[in-house]
């Protein structure tokens, strides 16, 4: 990366649940208060503030982050990755030295919403909501029929899929999602949208993350063992109508993850783990085939062998990923991905000798990656 | 809220049509498919834009298209996300390969067809349903099943 070496320094969640109640300033300062206790920083060192879901000039304030030389309010973008990347390069570039980077979101879109009425609609929902186009499980199912049908998967991938990350979850104490998952439980769980099934899709919560971003110079001072951001890659290949994409298949994580490896050194044979975009399974399947562990359609052949599992070749989403976890938008894989770098954060689900992490958000139109390195 | 409202059936997601997208929604009241083209490269562009993104061009206009195409993937929806498609359910949604050009996708209803036989690269055609007195949808059934 162009720059100044970063590290990540603070990781820290909100209170997360079904419907806490609480407002997005709640989660915001209860997930941001939490990462600076973690990287052992003062309001008074935090310079830049980013985010999805609220504003970050509110927030800095609310914190105590006064003045901010840089801030960034992120719109629609591909989940964490986008503030996250942001922030790593306002490191780098000096444009500020110790940045925040935030998701804040609240459980939405409900059905309730869409049933009393209001569906919000923009320009191009007048090409889907006539239609039954509603809700992005659907463009998820168009996405998962595809791939089922260009790929070696069967429906008992997809089941094996979802044990797996809740077997992961089991040894999560922050998941939302523990008990015991069996593929029978899977195939036994309704389709949303044909063939995609209620263990398909993340998991609906209120949910607030941070991660501080700073100098290598300053990390070296602070209190959690420095991660380094290697490389970065944010990735848009269409516009965000994923029911029209010409290819459903090979979309926008290929592109990403050429970018990404043109920029280091280091190639996907050296990963240790992997934290790749759960929102539904589909996508975890298409990065991994995107990353080359395994051969074009073997995605699901590849998780039923435990190729996933923690003692597979690549352990992927190993906090139990975001069915589990919770819909964290993309910031549970950072964390998840800095704990593992970290050694020993994991608990129960700690990689051995972790060195190098790949996280990755969003499918479809448009992603991100970030590698991250523990030395 | 009146309570007779809840008696009689709901209406369609309310639709916000501008000048962009009007031709295409008057067209298919009139039981046509017309989509976007670039009056330069003659690119057709769906969803509608204002700029041609292949040529830059300002000078686009709405065309009719045969209406001809084949079925790049699909899928059944189960569960009713709006009180309009409550007794629709199970209805499937199609990404619709259309003829004219390579890589040119419409999302539609595939319809006169259940699930089951479904085949990803089948022949579709379009067709013409009224959701509402005001508002047609151009959907799609198997090519040469339409009397």
């Amino acid at each position: 990366m162009a720059g100044r070496r970063v590290a990540i320094v603070g990781v820290g969640y909100s209170d997360a649940g079904r419907r806490t109640g609480l407002s997005e300033r709640h989660h915001a300062a209860q997930a941001a208060r939490a990462a600076l206790a973690d990287a052992g920083l003062e309001s008074a060192d935090i310079d830049g503030l980013t985010t999805w879901g609220g504003n970050p000039i509110d927030f800095a304030h609310m914190l105590g982050f006064s003045p901010l030389r840089w801030h960034l309010d992120v719109g629609i973008s591909p989940a964490f990755i986008s503030p996250a990347i942001h922030a790593a390069h306002a490191v780098a570039s000096g444009q500020a030295d110790t940045v925040v980077a935030m998701r804040v979101i609240l459980q939405q879109p409900s059905r309730a919403n869409l049933w009393a009425g209001g569906t919000g609609m923009a320009f191009d929902a007048q090409f889907q909501h006539p239609f039954g186009d509603l809700m992005p499980a659907q463009w998820a199912g168009l996405l998962t029929n595809r791939y089922l049908h260009e790929s070696d998967a069967t429906e008992e991938d997809f089941a094996n899929f979802a044990v797996t990350q809740r077997g992961y979850a089991a040894k999560n104490p922050e998941a939302l999602m523990r008990e015991p998952l069996t593929a029978e439980d899977y195939l036994a769980a309704p389709y949303i949208s044909k063939p995609l099934r209620l263990l398909d899709c993340d998991y609906p919560c209120d949910s607030g993350a941070a991660v501080i971003f700073t100098t290598e110079e300053r990390a070296r001072d602070l209190r959690q063992k420095p991660v380094f951001v290697e490389a970065t890659a944010l990735s848009a290949t269409h516009d965000m109508t994923f029911e029209l994409l010409p290819d459903m298949v090979r979309t926008s994580p290929v592109h990403c993850l050429q970018e990404l490896w043109s920029r280091t050194e280091l190639t996907a044979a050296d990963l240790d783990c992997a934290q790749l975009y759960d929102g539904f399974s589909v996508i975890t399947l298409q990065w991994l085939e995107a990353l080359g562990v395994c051969e074009p359609g073997q995605a699901g052949p590849f998780v039923s062998s435990g190729g996933t599992s923690l003692t597979g070749a690549l352990p992927t989403n190993t906090d139990g990923g975001a069915c589990n976890v919770g819909r964290r938008h993309g910031a549970n894989f950072c964390i998840e991905a800095t704990r593992q770098l970290r050694g020993g954060q994991s608990g129960e689900r700690q990689v051995a000798d972790a060195e190098v992490a790949l996280w990755a958000n969003a499918v479809g139109p448009f992603t991100g990656a970030m590698l991250l390195t523990g030395s | 809220m009146t309570q007779q409202a809840d008696l009689v059936r709901p209406a369609p997601p309310e639709m916000v049509i501008d000048a962009l997208s009007a031709p295409f929604w008057a067209a298919a009241r009139e039981r046509r498919l017309e989509l976007q083209r670039c009056q330069d490269c003659g690119l057709f562009i769906h969803l509608p834009r204002p700029v041609c993104r292949r040529c830059g061009s300002f000078r686009l206009a709405f065309e009719p298209v045969s209406g001809r195409g084949s079925v790049y993937s699909f899928t059944e929806t189960r569960r009713a996300f709006h009180p309009f498609f409550a007794d629709r359910v199970p209805y499937l949604l199609a990404s619709i390969e259309l003829a004219e050009q390579a890589d040119l996708r419409m999302l539609s209803n595939l319809v006169g067809i259940a699930e089951p036989d479904v085949r990803f690269g089948m022949p579709v055609e379009v067709t013409f349903e009224d959701l509402s007195p005001d508002l047609t949808i151009p959907v799609f059934a198997p090519a040469g099943s339409l009397a």
